[in-house]
């Protein structure tokens, strides 16, 4: 065998120097919450940039193109938005619960009081509990609008600020990465890197368009059915199906509920019950045969821990994240194996 | 003041380097034809190491990623097991063009046998140039198709040369055994 003459370990010293600060970066919240929302975005984005590169334009002004799109679209969803969420805000805010909840709560409490009675119910009193948990939601979105206002405008100017560097040096940002690494291992993590952008691309891209396409759905049924806060409960459903399994029955209980307390009959709940399980094969059969990349099948386990995580790390957009993040992890691992494999390190 | 840009920011190195890359591209069959612009766009995507003596670049039966061009330095190739030295690269010589179009394992080794200053182009970023700008990334493709080509018709004229000098072989044999 050929003698092959050891690098100093000092080498290592940048890479070491990048894994250290990455994890840094993950306990400092809000720079890390940003940072991953930016390079998730720019990761979904980077094929159109690409698109427009290949069309003669230089990627700078592809990639700040493609932002001003984004903005664009989504400051006419905004202004379509807008209007109707404050209204919702409004009414979760100010309303009280119609006749109709109250009767069909009382129904309830009186079937569950004669159902349960051997465990010595008392008065449940759930129109109030339901009250107080409108009143709670309204105050958290209150808050987030109105307390966490400058965080969200930070977050407005930084996100793009970094898409923009993200989409148009990504490709020399890897190569600075890949030019740290020692030469035994260069090859290796090229190989790595080329696999894991090809994996995490499709399946970033396909969560996307999934969640974007099964919201927009869910937004439209239930805003047909005549279900109140139809945006908040099919954006919410769009989200959660991102989770294999309990997320679309995560999704379908809360419109279920506000169906039945809004007219007061179970026959609404039959209807968003109906429209979720047609959601949901149209999800099954048309979108996600074409857009999700099957080979980072997620085991529903890792998913609630990976959320459980999540939440404790982030809050409410570390949950969000988790699936994402949890498949990006699982695609590294699943290919740093099998390229490791392929290589002779002893 | 140039001194001083060139110390800090390493200006006056990179442009001297970057005309050193362009006349060593100019000189590798699969980059022949290409205009200055598009020689300085693969300038761009090649990734530049640097080995120590006896230091390998590549490994026999590891993935094959792309080709390597030597700037300075020189290495060997050598076939695995017995260390068999195949041939000898010096300044300007490439290897591993293949793996540009196909990811099958390396056939040899390669060792720096002196201090080397190694180019490598690869096929993820063959393939970028491609996805970037087909028209150029096609005529890079059909260049490494070429050479493929050629070294299969160079190979086909062995083999058959070696076949007849067998057949002759054979025939001296045959007759040599006759009583």
């Amino acid at each position: 065998m050929i003698e092959h003459k050891p690098r100093p370990i000092w080498e290592l010293a940048p890479l070491l120097i990048a894994i250290v600060a990455g994890i840094l970066l993950l306990f400092i919240g809000g720079a890390a919450r940003v940072v991953i929302i930016a390079l998730l975005l720019s990761y979904i984005l980077d094929p159109v940039v690409t698109f427009f590169e290949s069309r003669g334009m230089p990627r700078g002004l592809a990639a700040l193109l493609v932002l001003l799109g984004l903005g664009a679209a989504i400051g006419a969803a905004a202004a379509f938005l807008i209007p109707v969420i404050a209204e919702q805000v409004n009414a979760l805010q100010s309303g009280t619960t119609s006749q109709q909840a109250a009767s069909a709560l009382g129904e309830i409490e009186k079937s569950m009081r004669e159902r349960l009675a051997f465990l010595g119910l008392g008065s449940l009193d759930l129109g109030a509990k339901l009250e107080d948990f409108k009143r709670s939601i309204s105050e958290r979105v209150f808050e987030f609008v109105v307390r966490d206002s400058l965080e969200v405008v930070i977050s407005a100017v930084t996100i793009p600020f970094m898409m923009f560097f993200f989409l148009k040096d990504g490709r020399e940002m890897k190569k600075k990465i890949v030019s740290m690494v020692p030469n035994r291992y260069f090859e290796f993590s090229l190989d790595l890197l080329f696999k894991m952008d090809v994996q995490l691309g499709n399946y970033l891209r396909g969560q996307f368009v999934d969640a974007l396409t099964f919201g927009v759905l869910s937004i439209i049924a239930l805003w047909i059915l005549g279900v109140n806060y139809f945006v908040f409960l099919g954006a919410f459903a769009g989200l959660a199906n991102l989770i294999p399994y309990v997320g679309p029955i995560a999704g379908m209980v809360p419109a279920a509920v506000v169906a039945v307390l809004g007219s007061g009959t179970l026959s609404s709940a039959v209807s968003v019950v109906i429209a979720f399980v047609i959601l949901k094969m149209v999800d099954d059969f048309i979108v996600q045969p074409f857009v999700v990349a099957s080979s980072v099948e997620l085991h529903p386990v890792f998913v609630l821990v990976a959320i459980m995580i999540g939440g404790e790390l982030f809050g409410m957009l570390g949950m969000l994240l988790a699936v994402p993040v949890t498949g990006f992890f699982k695609v590294v691992l699943k290919e740093g194996v099998s390229t490791y494999r392929k290589y002779r390190f002893s | 003041m140039t001194d001083f840009r060139a110390r800090v920011f390493g200006y006056h190195r990179k442009a001297h380097e970057g005309e050193d890359l362009l006349a060593v591209l100019e000189k590798i069959p699969i980059f022949q034809d290409l205009s200055r612009r598009e020689l300085s766009a693969i300038g761009h995507v090649l990734h530049r190491r640097e080995y120590l003596p006896d230091e390998a670049i590549i490994r026999q039966d590891e993935p094959g990623l792309g080709m390597y061009i030597i700037q300075a330095g020189k290495a060997v190739v050598i076939s695995e097991p017995g260390n068999i030295q195949l041939s000898e690269l010096a300044d300007g010589d490439f290897f591993g063009e293949v793996s540009l179009l196909d990811e099958t394992p390396r056939s040899a080794t390669v060792v720096a046998r002196t201090h080397c200053t190694i180019f490598g182009f690869f096929q993820s970023d063959l393939f970028s140039l491609i996805e970037r700008d087909p028209r150029f990334g096609v005529k890079i493709v059909v260049r490494v198709a070429k050479i493929i080509g050629d070294r299969l018709r160079k190979a086909n004229q062995q083999v058959q040369s070696l076949s007849a000098d067998l057949h002759r072989a054979r025939d001296v044999q045959v007759r040599a055994d006759r009583p």
